[in-house]
């Protein structure tokens, strides 16, 4: 009996495509990441780790870390509990439901270098609708109180909002204590349309029978069949979520680029901007190959902890 | 152990009435059938009961009182759902052990991790977790105990959510279609285990199914129930052998009834197409009626010597222990089914005339509304 070929022909293109587009850059980035190569150049030179080591030896790729972890860690946990939250007020809604619905993923659809401009005009320190507001706030004597705190008998002046009625409302962007932060709620608010969507597919998936038999058991809050039926119910979708915000969150850079260029000193100086800046801004193709690197390492990490728990943890069969 | 009473339940989605005020009262400890074809409305009606479900009006009363206003965590009824509803995240033991968690631990003792440090909670638990293993002891599931649903077949998720449902010893269970997802051989099994269970805990059980060999064999009462109205309410006994109407008797009975149309006169005789069916019943009216023979009250009969219909076998079907024989009769009109010992119909074979002979005594008139109008 001959043995057929013709599997080979149909797998070759897609195998062929993936490696050309996909596995070749990821080997010639690994590669480049060992030379000092810079693009245009006639040569270069192998020089082992140094890229790496100065990974970890200058002050600016430190405080890339920091900045992007950190910028991971205030996104990940708020966009996803608002997605499941908004989620699940949308779901119990009797009419409404896809208005809300639009509205939260609004922001998903808009391009997001084209929102940062315009979020550039809301946080402008002088011009910004945000200040504005603030700042009309401090006459109002309610709004005053309430965010001041005097009314839970602490001294106005001495609040953060009073202190800032008193001087200037701040530099969302061109502020060291406040540009991670501005960066990071235009994150949540670009993030959690997105969430929201895969949690009330999630939701659709839950028994409608569980819920009843939760009721039957005893459960008649809530809360208990909140924690008895819904939430490790929607396990899959709490991998799936996580994983995917956490990607997306490791590529922020859109923002970055459009509104602090990794600044003031380096607060918001993300991974991916510093590929950009180190690669094709100051053409340090070296330099640039190992944050890819590093970078790719980081997504691996996530994907593969996905792949255990989707395969060990939250599917119950 | 309770007395269920519904009072005038009505119920309606929007302008559909599902159940038109509805009447039925279950006695302490009985084994109660509520059965009927799909989309009858007798699950919703389990549900009322459960109070998974608002009736449009009328009382649910348990044990006297009224429970209209308690929610169903709180009427102590449970429940056994056909697709089980076991917690797929749970092992056995813990979706055995959620009900009592949720009823004898308080709030603080159940929030996730401050419940650790709440004093009471250890001991509260071991209660609970010895009350695990008697259920599950009487169930025959103690080395399930660690796994999940996910890894039980259907009959031992099965008997996982009769567990879950007993192990709080609730004032009556509510069972709808517990057994139409298990296999036939199963099927058959489980109904005598859960008349068994019943027998032992001595606690009202509500029965819903479609099935009406179960409501037969299981129950005590069962309520044949169509279009959101109960037509019968009797023993098993009662409805097989004197169906109130037309409906009840096509219903219940496999295979079912035959029925054919016929007229009786002033003397009490009744005919079907030209063929005295008999004339020794007592009828409560003359006129057309539909005539109602059991095919196990028909059989083969070799000769002319007393009335007979003919009719000509369309299809055999051995069940082994039986043969249904479909018959054609009134020139191929109308289609009748003979239930035979297989050794009484061994030559016979499709395309045979034959002579059907009935037992006068069973045969069954109703009138042109379908009220059964034959009087014992």
């Amino acid at each position: 009996m001959t043995k057929s070929r013709s599997h080979i022909w149909f797998v070759s293109p897609a195998v062929l495509l993936m490696v050309v587009i996909l596995i070749l850059p990821v080997f010639v980035a690994g590669t480049f990441s060992f030379t000092d190569y810079n693009l245009g150049s006639q040569d270069f030179r192998w020089i082992g780790w140094k890229n790496y080591e100065s990974l970890g030896k200058f002050s600016s790729y430190k405080k890339m870390f920091t900045a992007s972890l950190t910028y991971v860690v205030i996104v990940v946990p708020v966009s996803v509990l608002l997605g499941l939250g908004s989620a699940m007020l949308i779901s119990s809604l009797s009419f409404g439901g896809e208005f809300y619905k639009t509205v939260f993923f609004l922001p998903v659809m808009a391009t997001l270098l084209a929102m940062a401009y315009a979020w550039e005009f809301t946080l402008d320190p002088v011009i910004g609708v945000i200040n504005k507001f603030l700042d009309d706030g401090c006459s109002v004597g309610w709004f005053y109180k309430f965010f001041t705190g005097s009314w839970l008998g602490i001294n106005p002046t001495e609040s953060w909002y009073g202190g800032l009625c008193n001087d200037r409302m701040p530099n969302w962007l061109g502020n060291k204590k406040y540009a991670l932060g501005s960066i990071s709620f235009i994150g949540i608010w670009q993030a959690f349309g997105f969430n929201m969507v895969l949690y009330l597919a999630g939701l659709t998936s839950v028994p409608r029978e569980l819920y009843a038999s939760a009721e039957m058991d005893g459960a008649n809050s809530t809360w208990e069949k909140f924690k008895l039926v819904t939430w490790p119910m929607l396990g899959p979708t709490h991998v799936f979520v996580v994983t995917i915000t956490s990607i997306r969150s490791f590529q922020v850079f859109d923002t970055v680029e459009a509104l602090t260029r990794g600044g003031p000193s380096k607060s918001t100086y993300m991974m991916v901007y510093a590929m950009f800046e180190k690669g094709v801004k100051q053409n340090l193709i070296g330099m640039g190959s190992a944050l890819t690197i590093v970078f790719l390492g980081f997504v691996l990490i996530l994907t593969l902890t996905q792949v255990y728990f989707i395969n060990r943890k939250v599917h119950y069969s | 152990m309770a007395e269920i009473g519904l009072r005038s339940i009505s119920k309606s989605f929007g302008s559909t009435e599902v159940i038109k005020s509805l009447d039925l009262s279950v006695s302490n400890g009985e084994f109660i059938t509520i059965v009927g074809p799909s989309g009858c409305g007798k699950s919703t009606l389990l549900r009322i009961i459960a109070g998974l479900e608002n009736q449009s009006t009328g009382d649910v009363e348990i044990d006297g009182n009224v429970v209209n206003k308690t929610r169903a965590s709180e009427r102590d009824l449970a429940m056994v759902f056909q697709s089980y509803a076991l917690y797929p995240h749970l092992t056995v033991q813990q979706n055995l052990m959620v009900p009592l968690k949720l009823r004898r631990l308080s709030f603080l003792e159940r929030f996730p991790i401050i419940g650790w440090f709440m004093p009471n909670r250890s001991s509260k638990l071991d209660e609970i977790v010895s009350k695990v293993q008697a259920a599950s002891e009487t169930l025959q599931i103690t080395h399930l105990l660690d796994r999940k649903p996910g890894q039980l077949s259907g009959g031992q998720q099965q008997r996982v959510a009769v567990g879950r449902a007993m192990v709080r010893e609730p004032v009556a269970f509510l069972m709808d279609e517990p057994l139409s997802n298990l296999d036939a051989g199963l099927r058959v099994h489980m109904r005598a285990e859960i008349s068994e269970l019943h027998r032992d805990l001595k606690t009202t059980f509500i029965y819903v199914t479609h099935d009406q060999a179960e409501a037969l064999t299981m129950s005590d009462r069962m309520a044949v129930m169509m279009d959101g109205e109960i037509l019968q309410l009797d023993t098993p006994h009662e409805i097989y052998n004197n169906p109130s109407t037309i409906r009840v008797a096509e219903f219940v009975g496999s295979p079912k009834i035959n029925i054919l149309k016929g007229e009786c006169d002033e003397k009490g005789n009744l005919n079907c197409f030209g063929t005295k069916i008999t004339d020794s019943i007592k009828l409560a009216q003359k006129g057309n009626v539909s005539v109602g023979i059991r095919p196990e009250h028909m059989q083969l009969v070799s000769s002319k010597d007393k009335n007979v219909i003919k009719g000509k076998i369309v299809y055999r079907e051995n069940l082994g222990s039986d043969i249904f024989l479909h018959l054609t009769v009134n020139e191929g009109e109308q289609k009748i089914i003979v239930r035979s010992e297989p050794s009484n119909v061994i030559n016979t074979a499709v395309g045979d005339q034959v002579m059907i002979g009935w037992d006068e005594q069973k045969v069954m008139a109703f009138d042109v509304d379908g009220e059964n109008i034959t009087m014992q």
